[in-house]
């Protein structure tokens, strides 16, 4: 649980009151402080002031809620209620009110009361952390790909199904979005470099057009993700029908790159090597898989090949 | 992922929050254009916010910055969260642009 507030006082009041009754609980002196600790470690509740500098309340939730969804439940401590403020924040996606000043047994029977609801979503969490291993897989249709938000609805796909560190959450999603994403504009869609160079508007023309050709609109992306708790790592493997591409060139020149380079091919990858643990190619280069161990947080080490 | 952009004459300042992935890069591709067409010769960017960027995000900094310095701009990283520091260090970004941790 996290507390923040811009008033240490009540930081470390609340903070020794929720301890006191059996809550593991950190301070937090601002929404932007908050906020780090929540993109660090995963809290269930957090308690905050509506009123602070730098980033208010409703700003904060506002952050919370594009960020991690229903993940994490907000109380939002206040002097006031404003009704058009009160609607805000409901929309918004706070979880419970507090009247300062606090009334300890209110707060604790909010607590209680948004644990009680979160009982079931642990019990499928704890369920998972028993599982030996899981193994999902996905097939894409190109048709279907610009309409919806592949990265959010992974991102809430993860969350809801694991507990991951929050960092190699992120990083497990970029590599999917790359992956995903060469998979739908190289092997699907055969984009040129100029054709990826286009504006939003002209480039969604192109593809529409592209897609209208049977051939290319039959033609899938297959995404597999494997968690192997044995292991602890996360395997991802995207697959697409196109002509593949000379990954061991590819590879030769990432791995050889001494100085910068402005060329397009090969950021990718470079990008796959520097967050996974293990970048495989197969099938020509239609098939990338990924591996990434899941404790030990951030890359600094290159991925093995 | 949200992108703020402020641009005060000739220096134009840019904060993205978020995960900028290939999704949303359209909408740095379009923010970074409004920069290019505008009279601004500094671009300031302030990426403690942000949390990580993809290849597309990359390559959509690295065409407006051969655009930029062809009309003498310049780019600065003025705050930068760490995932997205090692990044741009591993990129070797920071042989282009000037890159502070922050």
């Amino acid at each position: 649980m996290l507390v923040v507030d811009d008033s240490a006082s009540i930081v470390s009041s609340l903070c020794k009151v929720l301890d006191l009754s059996g809550y593991h609980v950190e301070p937090a002196c601002s929404g932007i402080d908050a906020l780090r600790k929540l993109h660090q470690t995963h809290y269930d509740i957090v308690i905050c002031d509506i009123e602070m500098p730098e980033l208010t309340g409703l700003d904060f939730l506002q952050k919370i809620s594009r960020d991690f969804q229903d993940e994490v439940s907000v109380i939002l401590m206040t002097g006031f209620l404003d009704q058009e403020y009160f609607i805000n924040a409901i929309r918004l996606g706070a979880a419970d009110f507090i009247r300062k000043p606090i009334d300890t047994k209110q707060l604790l029977s909010s607590i209680e009361h948004i644990l009680g609801k979160r009982k079931i979503k642990d019990e499928y969490h704890e369920f998972q952390q028993y599982l030996q291993s899981a193994d999902f897989s996905f097939s894409i249709m190109p048709v279907n790909f610009s309409k919806s938000n592949l990265f959010n609805a992974l991102s809430s796909f993860l969350r809801h199904n694991f507990k991951i560190d929050q960092q190699v959450l992120n990083e497990l999603l970029l590599c999917m979005d790359e992956m995903v994403y060469n998979a739908y504009i190289h092997g699907t869609l055969q984009l040129d470099q100029q054709e990826r160079r286009l504006d939003y508007a002209t480039l969604q023309a192109v593809i529409s057009h592209k897609l209208s050709d049977p051939v290319t609109a039959a033609r899938r992306i297959r995404l597999r993700i494997v968690i192997n708790r044995n292991e602890d790592c996360v395997m991802i493997e995207v697959d697409d029908d196109g002509d593949g591409f000379d990954h061991h060139a590819v590879m030769q020149k990432v791995l050889s790159e001494q100085d910068l380079s402005l060329v397009e091919h090969g950021r990718g990858i470079t990008l796959l090597c520097h967050l996974a643990h293990k970048v495989e190619f197969e099938n020509s280069g239609r098939r990338v898989r990924i591996t990434k161990h899941l404790s030990n947080g951030g890359t600094s080490k290159p991925a093995s090949i | 992922m949200s992108i703020e952009l402020n641009i005060d004459k000739s220096v134009a300042t840019m904060k993205i929050e978020g995960i900028l992935n290939s999704e949303n890069s359209y909408v740095l591709q379009e923010k970074l254009t409004e920069v290019l067409n505008s009279d601004a010769t500094l671009l300031e960017l302030d990426l403690a916010e942000c949390r990580n960027i993809s290849s597309t995000g990359i390559g959509k900094i690295l065409l407006f910055f051969k655009d930029f310095i062809g009309k003498n701009g310049e780019v600065e990283v003025i705050r930068c969260s760490k995932s997205v520091y090692e990044l741009f260090s591993m990129l070797k970004l920071n042989q282009l642009f000037t890159i502070n941790l922050g």
